[in-house]
């Protein structure tokens, strides 16, 4: 009879350091014509789980051959002897391998290839350190960093399935174009024979071959703009084209051969235009379409539109998603996204506001309420760049933005003495309420309902007005006078604020201000009297430092403009409470560690759990800062969190759900790797992700900038996870597959992919990249590869299903059963493309990749 | 991996050319699994079942049908003392409520028991128009005029108005209280799955029936979340499946296959895998069972058959212009039954219905959002009436297509419930709204429900109104200290624990035994909270009524 020693997990104690390998659980043994299998209970991040034989106990033994799938371990061969001692050990992956893994998904929006290269050099301490000093990382996505005009080229290799050429956009406007050159084979050394006439327009177009039609009548040679020689070509559509009847056309000389390879290239003028410029052959053979926009994945242009204060709520988003998918300052733009969600506001609100209250005409409310949007954003931005940034200075920047005033109604709200009623009229109390549940203290944590009574008087006067442009800083400033048209005889038109030049901003009126005493954070009798000798202490759950302190306030500025001074004492006396230290520690840790924090801990229970620990250590980060700044530094804070033995624990890794956001940016940087010639595997399209319909919309709604209940989009699973959002996320990661590789939809299918615009990833390209001297066209290293692109800190041997299905799947044909050897596909071709396809789509809708 | 396809054939020959649709993405890759199944594929764990013995929860009655539930929760607080309203109490009025108060009809006479008005709209008039309170016939409370689709259900006696509901301590956070009435454990955080989640596991049919609780929304609610069993929510039920790379048949086929096992691996525990794993199960359960249900709009042929208001039928789920009411109101038309904005809400409440009707599941429901009205709620007409309307025809088109269209479940099986967070307070502030507060109301409809009751003669002998009048076990007291102005001022008290009225339907209308009841609401089996008999709760020594007598 053998025996088997089966190891112990003492108390699960995971830490960072796991230097030794340790021992799963194990369920069952079982004998097989003498050879042992084991199942048991797979341990987080393992690259191998290993038995060991001795003939002693206690002794540590050898490797014994076997093989592993899932949780099963069986012995290669049948056991020698009668009896024996065996081990399992898991053999733990390396800790800056799952530490990495677990930075990229939460400080970042998901790994990218590049990403990863890059930290397994840097090591994760020095990746922390650069993500908490974002103004230290170059960033210029914002910006032009070319000057006007900016020709790009464009070059396309394809087959000659015709003689004509066609040139068009896709709606009405105008382009210019130079330099065309078509060549035989699949480059361009640029002395090759163009087989095209007056390629370069330094003839006039009608007198060298190019012909135009009726849509296209206005196109014409000029020396306006120009690339090459002395002219170029402005093409001018009345309407979208398509075709040879509508578009400007070459009949080239040569007759083309349709099996031949053929490369075109030429040079187009970008500039700020949403058309997209084609020029195909006749048969499609070659088809070149780029945007006249240039660089569609640019930021510049809906940042343009945002400073001018022309944006719709849709441009924001693009900007807002365009960053949080290209920018090199990660940590900063998941803070400004959390920033955004904590200090909520809705871009509808403001829209109603400006549209029924301020008497804006319907078309100017969007891009006024996207105004303060991009305001409030751009102030946390700026604000985060400081490294010294305190809560205080993003509270405060919540409270005095127009968007908010708006969002919880302190904007009309009015605490002035009514004359017809014979008393203080009543302060509206959204606001003083939300502000302590949900931006400061948390429910229930540290006031009570008579403290937001007091609270909303504060707030009273705060509201939002039309201000001279430099003014536009003034809270007691009144409406501007400064006319656009001081013509109009009209008075009521001559004072629209249609016809008035200012900037909507926060003003405060002290007619509308409740200019009583308020006893904020006051105990109370039975009867609900304040008590004005008895502040508010610090309840002893606190411990020290808090526990004890006094914290009431009494506000007493009057009726003059020091009456403004009620909010921003509030918000000054708020910030660094323990009660707001202890809620937005614990709305950070389930930001970046997992879910399951709460506040009301006992910090004075001799019982912690790691995860009070950890928000005690980041209130005393918060408290007693060790570089001796202000109280409240974010960044202190953070890297507390960060640098925690619990953020590094293998069981926090891949433990959180993305958002629809977070999914959305992770599918589309898992393979965004940058080419040599700086070209990308993936693009994003911004829009089309955050529009109606797109993917955020669909999968929980998830409509950045305009969420109604003020407590922010969900951070937890169960927000977010149902049959219905996982089929919306499985869809879209499916038609991201199938899109722009001319993959067929076949007859008999229920449903076609999604437009996604033109969002984009190219696997087979990532493939080519990474795996070199043929290693892409192995089953085997093609999985690997995507394996631990795509789910970094679990291991290969907790990865070992998936490893058997996917190397299944490449070596399967489309309908799954026939075997067809990856080995015997050529890279380049549709069907080595459409295989790697498959398998991509297949890990972007396992589970696993839910998961951050 | 379990197979959901039990009654599929698996003996179709492989090589028969298939076409694949959404029907079968999942179970065509099930009655093939087993020439590429994994040997690791595990099965999901079985679901703790309950002894069935147990309770009538769940399961067939002597006429072979279930009772099911249908929910409509309100969030962001219902005003409910502007939905039924009690103008027997002259405190109600301009004093407390300048601006958003609905006044009464001069006209009408407000002491006299009976029925309740239902103004029909006039040759010119919109649907709308009248603009006073609808008296209900207890000789004190009124209806507000947008929910006047209400008072047919109401007449028929089939219409619980239950007033004055609430929790002991009551939270005027929206987030806190909409967890405790879903928990429906106040006060309490250790309660963290949701009342008809638990009442679904009682029946013992998670695990066992592929639907059990749907919800038609952004997310899942909390009244159907749980640990251990996975109900169902869909947001578009139109656009319920998925593709295969390429999206070919053979395409879907591999990809089916390949992500149910995927989908099937196992995998260290982690914080979220258990919920992934059951919703990934869940999917492709139900992915087929919707499939053959017809969600389009174009299936969207429900009409009503008796002329509800004006001169035609309507349709019973206006989710277009043209099947909102009479249309677009005109000169001689009476207008748009409900906004326009609420064909959204309307299709979800479309498909919740579609499924109860359609299908075995038990509960399934919706929400409609946007009740914090702390500005500009205004008064017979404007933002809250909006609301109302929806809530109103809601109710009443549901019981029309119970009616008529019944297939799997009868108007008599049906029980509608709403529920809210809270009330709001009974002062209006300086911005023409109401601040959080504490009771509301809460509606409670179906073919088994007593609410107004009349003798053989048919006159009437019991209100359909509960807690809005002075001869209520828990009375309604008048005057400035009186109902409305209780605890600091401001605040309608609560007479009904909402539990009593949940407990009661989950008890005697889905079928719950008492000891199932105690575990669904465990504030049941503390008789100091006086949930059952009624009495002073102990928590905030508040009197309240005990279970309503309504079913």
């Amino acid at each position: 009879m053998k025996l088997f020693y089966i190891g112990c997990i003492l108390g699960m104690a995971l830490g960072w350091v796991r230097m030794v390998a340790e021992t799963p659980d194990i369920l069952s043994l079982n004998w097989t014509n003498g050879r042992p299998s084991l199942e048991f209970r797979l341990l987080p991040s393992v690259s191998e789980y290993q038995v060991r034989a001795s003939a002693t106990l206690g002794m540590p033994g050898s490797p014994l051959a076997g093989k592993q799938l899932g949780t099963v371990w069986t012995a290669e061969a049948a056991a020698t002897g009668d009896s024996g001692f065996y081990r399992l050990e898991a053999l733990p992956l390396a800790a800056e391998t799952v530490r990495a893994s677990t930075l990229l998904n939460r400080i970042a929006y998901g790994p990218t290839p590049d990403a990863l290269d890059r930290l397994a050099t840097l090591g994760t301490d020095a990746y922390i350190e650069e993500q908490l000093a974002p103004e230290k990382i170059s960033e210029n996505l914002d910006e032009s960093t070319e000057t006007d005009p900016v020709w790009r080229k464009v070059t396309i290799t394809g087959t000659g399935s015709s003689s004509k050429l066609y040139v068009y956009l896709n709606g009405a406007g105008d382009a210019y174009l130079d330099d065309f050159r078509l060549v035989a084979g699949t480059t361009d050394n640029g002395t090759t024979a163009n087989l095209l006439i007056n390629g370069d327009f330094e003839q006039p177009l009608a007198t060298a071959n190019w012909t135009t039609t009726t849509n296209t009548l206005n196109s014409a040679r000029t020396t306006d703009y120009v690339h090459g020689g002395n002219a170029s070509f402005h093409l001018v559509l009345n309407a979208a084209g398509s075709t040879g009847t509508d578009a400007v056309v070459q009949t080239i000389p040569t007759t083309l051969n349709a099996s031949m390879p053929y490369t075109l290239s030429f040079w187009y003028l970008a500039q700020p235009s949403t058309r997209q410029l084609t020029v195909r052959l006749s048969g499609s053979g070659i088809v070149a379409t780029v945007p006249l926009q240039g660089d569609a994945e640019s930021p510049i242009p809906y940042y343009a539109r945002l400073q001018e204060g022309s944006a719709s709520i849709g441009d924001l988003r693009a900007w807002h998603v365009h960053h949080a998918v290209q920018s090199q300052r990660q940590l900063a733009e998941v803070f400004q996204q959390f920033l955004e969600n904590h200090f909520v506001t809705e871009y509808s609100k403001g829209f109603t506001y400006f549209d029924d209250r301020a008497g804006l005409p319907n078309a100017w409310s969007g891009p006024e309420s996207t105004r303060q949007e991009f305001k409030e954003n751009l102030r946390w931005r700026r604000a985060f760049l400081n490294p010294q940034c305190t809560f205080h200075d993003l509270l405060k920047i919540s409270v005095e933005s127009p968007a908010m005033i708006i969002y919880l109604d302190t904007v009309l709200s009015r605490g002035d003495y009514d004359s017809t009623t014979k008393t203080n009229r009543i302060a509206n109390e959204n606001y003083a309420r939300e502000l302590c549940e949900l931006f400061a203290f948390g429910v229930d944590n540290g006031y009570e309902q008579g403290d937001i009574e007091q609270i909303s008087r504060a707030w009273t006067g705060w509201t939002v007005e039309l201000l001279a442009t430099n003014q536009a800083a003034n809270p007691f400033a009144t409406r501007t006078t400064t006319m656009i048209t001081s013509g109009l005889t009209n008075a009521t038109e001559r004072n629209s604020v249609t016809n008035l030049l200012g900037l909507w901003s926060f003003r405060y009126r002290t007619d509308r201000h409740d200019p009583r005493i308020k006893w904020v954070f006051y105990e109370r009798d039975a009867k609900g009297n304040i008590l004005t000798n008895s502040p508010k202490t610090v309840p002893a759950r606190f411990g020290p430092p808090w526990a004890g302190r006094p914290y009431g306030l009494k506000l007493s500025n009057g009726s003059t403009t020091n009456g403004i001074q009620d909010g921003y004492q509030i918000v000054r006396h708020m910030a660094d409470q323990p009660f707001a230290q202890e809620y937005l520690s614990v709305k950070l840790c389930r930001l970046l560690v997992h879910d399951n924090f709460h506040h009301g801990y006992d910090f004075t229970d001799a019982e912690t759990s790691p995860e009070e620990s950890l928000v005690h250590d980041c209130m005393l980060a918060w408290e007693n800062p060790t570089n001796g700044g202000p109280k409240g530094q974010m960044r202190e804070v953070l890297r507390v969190l960060l640098k925690s033995d619990l953020f590094r624990n293998p069981n926090t890794a891949a433990a959180k759900v993305k958002t629809p956001l977070e999914f959305a940016a992770s599918t589309l940087r898992a393979f965004r790797a940058s080419k040599p010639d700086g070209s990308l595997t993936a693009s994003a399209d911004a829009p089309s992700l955050v529009a109606s319909g797109g993917l955020l919309d669909r999968a929980g709604r998830m409509r950045l900038f305009d969420r109604a209940e003020p407590d922010g989009y969900a951070e937890d699973a169960g927000g977010w996870i149902s049959a219905g959002t996982l089929s919306e996320r499985l869809r879209y990661v499916q038609s991201l597959a199938l899109a722009g590789a001319g993959l067929a939809t076949g007859t008999g299918v229920r449903s076609s992919p999604d437009s996604l615009g033109s969002s984009r990833v190219d696997p087979s390209a990532l493939l080519a990249l990474r795996l070199t001297n043929g290693a892409n066209r192995s089953a085997e290293a093609v999985t690997d590869y995507l394996l631990r692109l795509l789910f970094p800190s679990e291991g290969s041997a907790n990865l070992s299903q998936y490893r058997a299905l996917s190397i299944q799947f490449l070596n399967t044909t489309d309908n799954g059963t026939t075997p067809s050897e990856f080995a015997n596909l050529v890279p380049g071709t549709k069907d080595y493309d459409t295989r790697v396809r498959g398998l991509a789509a297949l890990l972007l809708s396992s589970p696993r990749f839910q998961e951050q | 991996m379990r197979s959901g396809t039990e009654n599929r054939s698996n003996s179709r020959a492989m090589n028969t050319p298939q076409i694949l649709t959404r029907r079968n993405f999942f179970s065509t890759a099930t009655g093939l699994a087993a020439t590429a199944a994994l040997s690791s594929l595990t099965d999901v764990p079985l679901f703790v079942q309950k002894a069935l013995a147990e309770g009538g929860l769940g399961q067939p009655g002597t006429n072979g049908r279930v009772k099911k539930l249908l929910f409509i929760f309100l969030r962001g607080a219902n005003d409910g003392l502007n939905n039924v309203i009690p103008h027997g109490d002259d405190a109600y009025g301009p004093k407390i409520r300048d601006n958003i108060a609905i006044p009464v009809d001069p006209a009408q006479s407000w002491n006299v028991q009976g029925k309740a008005l239902f103004p029909e709209a006039g040759t010119n008039g919109a649907t709308f128009a009248y603009p006073y309170s609808l008296p209900l016939g207890n000789g004190f409370a009124g209806l507000h005029p947008a929910l006047k689709f209400l008072t047919p259900v109401y007449n028929a006696g089939e219409l619980a108005l239950i007033h004055r509901v609430a929790y002991p301590q009551q939270s005027r956070s929206h987030f806190d209280s909409q967890s405790y009435w879903e928990t429906g454990a106040p006060r309490t955080n250790m309660v963290k799955d949701g009342l008809l989640y638990r009442a679904m596991v009682e029946s013992g049919r998670p695990g066992k029936n592929s639907l059990t609780g749907v919800s038609f929304q952004n997310s899942l609610p909390l009244l159907l979340r749980g640990s251990r069993a996975a109900m169902t929510n869909l947001s578009d039920p139109t656009r319920y499946d998925l593709l295969g790379v390429p999206n070919t048949a053979d395409g879907n086929l591999k990809t089916a296959r390949a992500l149910q096992a995927a989908t099937g691996a196992t995998f260290p525990d982690k914080a979220n895998r258990d919920l992934l794993q059951q919703q990934y199960e869940n999917m492709r359960r139900t992915l087929e069972i919707f499939a053959g249900i017809d969600f389009s709009e174009a299936g969207n042929t429900f009409v009503d058959n008796q002329n509800s208001d004006g001169n035609k039928p309507y349709s019973l789920f206006p989710t277009t212009n043209a099947k909102n009411g009479a249309g677009p109101s005109g000169a001689t038309n009476p207008g748009y039954v409900v906004p326009t904005s609420a064909y959204g809400y309307f299709n979800q409440l479309k498909s919740a219905a579609l499924v109860l009707n359609k299908t075995d599941a038990l509960v399934a429901g919706t929400q409609i959002d946007g009740w914090d009205t702390h500005s500009n709620q205004g008064g017979a007409t404007g933002a809250h009436a909006n609301l109302l309307q929806r809530v109103g025809w809601s109710i009443y088109a549901l019981r029309q297509y119970f009616r008529q269209y019944a297939d799997q479940c009868r108007w008599d099986d049906l029980v509608i419930v709403t529920l809210s967070e809270f009330g709001r307070t009974t002062i209006e502030n300086s911005d023409n709204g109401t601040d959080h507060a504490e009771a509301s109301v809460m509606y409670v409809a179906g073919g088994g429900i007593k609410g107004l009751r009349t003798d053989a003669t048919g006159k009437v002998t019991h209100s359909g109104v509960f807690n809005c009048g002075p001869s209520d076990p828990v009375a309604w007291q008048t005057g400035m200290t009186g109902s409305m102005f209780q605890s600091t001022g401001r605040y309608l008290q609560r007479a009904t624990d909402f539990r009593s009225v949940m407990g009661k339907v989950v008890r005697d209308h889905l079928g719950a035994s008492q000891e199932q009841l105690n575990r669904i609401i465990p504030g049941y089996a503390d008789l100091k909270q006086s949930l059952k008999a009624g009495g002073i709760q102990s928590q905030d020594k508040v009197r309240v009524t005990g279970e309503p007598d309504l079913i």
